[in-house]
């Protein structure tokens, strides 16, 4: 049987929060991933003319 | 006889426990941390973590000294000559600790370890740099859970930081009040509203602060998570508080003493050429500056390799010489009128203030008239004090009513000051003290003494 030390409280919402922050900071990545391809496109097409 | 005592803040982790034979400090490891150890090694995480200086090395044996059935091995951790704790930290202090954690984890979950807890009282400083000394902190890392220190993280470090970044308290207050870490709850009231406008602090504090205190508590253990989110947490925690301003708005009450003292140019070089006379004619080991400021003189003595703990009360003052990393400076923000108390269960997890610096040499510059005049200590009670923490010698030096210095202090005072002048200061440290040298400084109306311990 795996035992578990609890040894400190994680804390009621601890967990929920870390869920929660991991898929906003997720969510920023991919916005920032989404809009730096944007940026490219239009300063690549600039670049062209 | 053997004097063996289990260290009397060591008694929450089933993992093992500390214990000091005949003044030596060793680590019992359990047989329920077993496996955890075994990984700690065979991983060569240990070896990682030790050799850039991150976690406190130690000799292992397989002798049970104190004859503890639950004992696995025994480890004899490298010494620390100096203690300190959070609520005597500069805000430098408790960053770098916080960044020392988060860079412990980060290379832990590399390696199938995770630390299980995160408090600052697991860290000290050594050659001025902070190093965790707890090696049974680190578990077996279960990749679907998030991090269970996450929140004692943020409680004892990230927290204090952001209200200091707001506040310019300080964090060494903060840690003094609330010795466990300060709430969300609390944080989230104490910081201004503009706080929400930085991410970090609307998601770690405000987020945090909605989440934990709902109403019907959800069964988290049934929440997934993965590594990738526990590095981009924590890469997050990294930058947040990386980025975290904390340096002092304006210049402190003290930041430019010796810079703008009115007190001049000659004053500090002949106070300096004095210092050093008096410190060629004795021998010392360790020593502690009491009003540092900006460690002028700190540094001095930090050239003879002593030992030396800076002490002061101005955070932004002992911010500025922590940042310099001075390997034999240890900077601790200290009010010498309320100095730091035995804290914890039975008050004696932590020991005073006091009991822990007591030093060869005691040096107190430009400190007896702030002492003596501001907190209204009279000579007795700080030659006394004095007569505590030094074991050898004393450099005061004596500053009279007639400095200006001395002057503004009393300036609105509506009752004279009684016992101020150079006899009763002499009669009062005589009961501890004999006179080595004594001579005036010149460029100023103040006398610098090296005084050496009576001998009971």
């Amino acid at each position: 049987m795996h035992v578990l030390f609890l040894y400190i409280d994680p804390g009621s919402g601890s967990y929920l929060v870390q869920v929660i922050i991991a898929a906003v900071l997720g969510g920023a990545f991919w916005i920032k991933r989404f809009w730096r391809k944007i940026k490219s496109f239009f300063t690549r097409g600039k670049k062209e003319t | 006889m053997t004097d063996i005592s289990t260290h009397p803040a060591s008694f929450r982790d089933p993992a093992g426990f500390v214990f000091a034979v005949d003044g030596v400090i060793y680590r019992q490891v359990n047989l329920a941390y077993a496996k955890q150890y075994e990984h700690l090694t065979s991983s060569g995480l240990y070896a990682k973590l030790t050799g850039e200086g991150l976690l406190i090395p130690h000799t292992e044996s397989n002798d049970n000294l104190v004859l503890s059935p639950d004992h696995y091995k025994t480890l004899l951790p490298e010494q620390l000559s100096r203690l300190s704790y959070p609520a005597e930290w500069c805000p430098e202090q408790l960053k770098d600790a916080a960044l020392l954690t988060l860079m412990i984890q980060r290379l832990a979950m590399a390696n199938g370890m995770s630390l299980k807890d995160a408090t600052p009282f697991n860290i000290q400083f050594v050659n001025g740099q902070p190093i965790l000394i707890d090696t049974l902190s680190l578990e077996l890392y279960d990749h679907t859970k998030p991090w269970i220190a996450y929140r004692q993280f943020c409680e004892c470090f990230l927290f204090p930081l952001y209200i200091h970044r707001y506040a310019q308290t300080g964090t060494a207050k903060i840690a003094a009040a609330w010795p466990g870490g300060i709430p969300a709850v609390v944080t989230a009231r104490l910081l201004p509203w503009k706080s929400r406008l930085n991410a970090g602090a609307w998601l770690h504090v405000f987020l945090q602060n909605r989440v934990t205190s709902r109403k019907s508590p959800i069964d988290e253990q049934h929440l997934k998570f993965s590594k990738a989110k526990l590095d981009n947490l924590i890469d997050h925690l990294g930058s947040t508080i990386s980025r975290l301003s904390i340096k002092a708005n304006a210049s402190s009450a003290w930041s430019n003493y010796y810079d703008e003292t009115i007190l001049g140019k000659e004053y500090l070089t002949a106070k300096q050429q004095l210092f050093r006379q008096y410190l060629d004619g004795i021998r010392f080991a360790d020593a502690l500056d009491l009003g540092c400021n900006d460690g002028y003189f700190s540094k001095i003595l930090a050239g003879t390799d002593a030992s030396v703990i800076a002490v002061d009360s101005d955070w932004p003052c002992l911010d500025r010489l922590y940042r310099e990393h001075i390997p034999n400076i240890l900077p601790l923000c200290v009010d010498l009128a309320n100095p730091t108390p035995a804290t914890g269960f039975r008050n004696a997890e932590r020991a005073s203030f006091t009991d822990r610096a007591a030093s060869d040499l005691v040096v107190a510059l430009a400190l007896i008239h702030h002492l003596a005049l501001v907190n209204n200590i009279p000579f007795g009670l700080i030659a006394d004090y004095f007569g505590q923490l030094a074991k050898k010698y004393l450099i005061v030096e004596y500053v009279p009513l007639s400095d200006p210095k001395a002057n503004d202090l009393i300036a609105r005072r509506q009752s004279p000051v009684a016992d101020y002048d150079p006899q009763h200061f002499e009669l009062a440290f005589s009961r501890n003290f004999e006179i080595e040298n004594k001579a005036p400084i010149a460029g100023s109306e103040r006398v610098l003494y090296l005084l050496k311990k009576r001998t009971t």
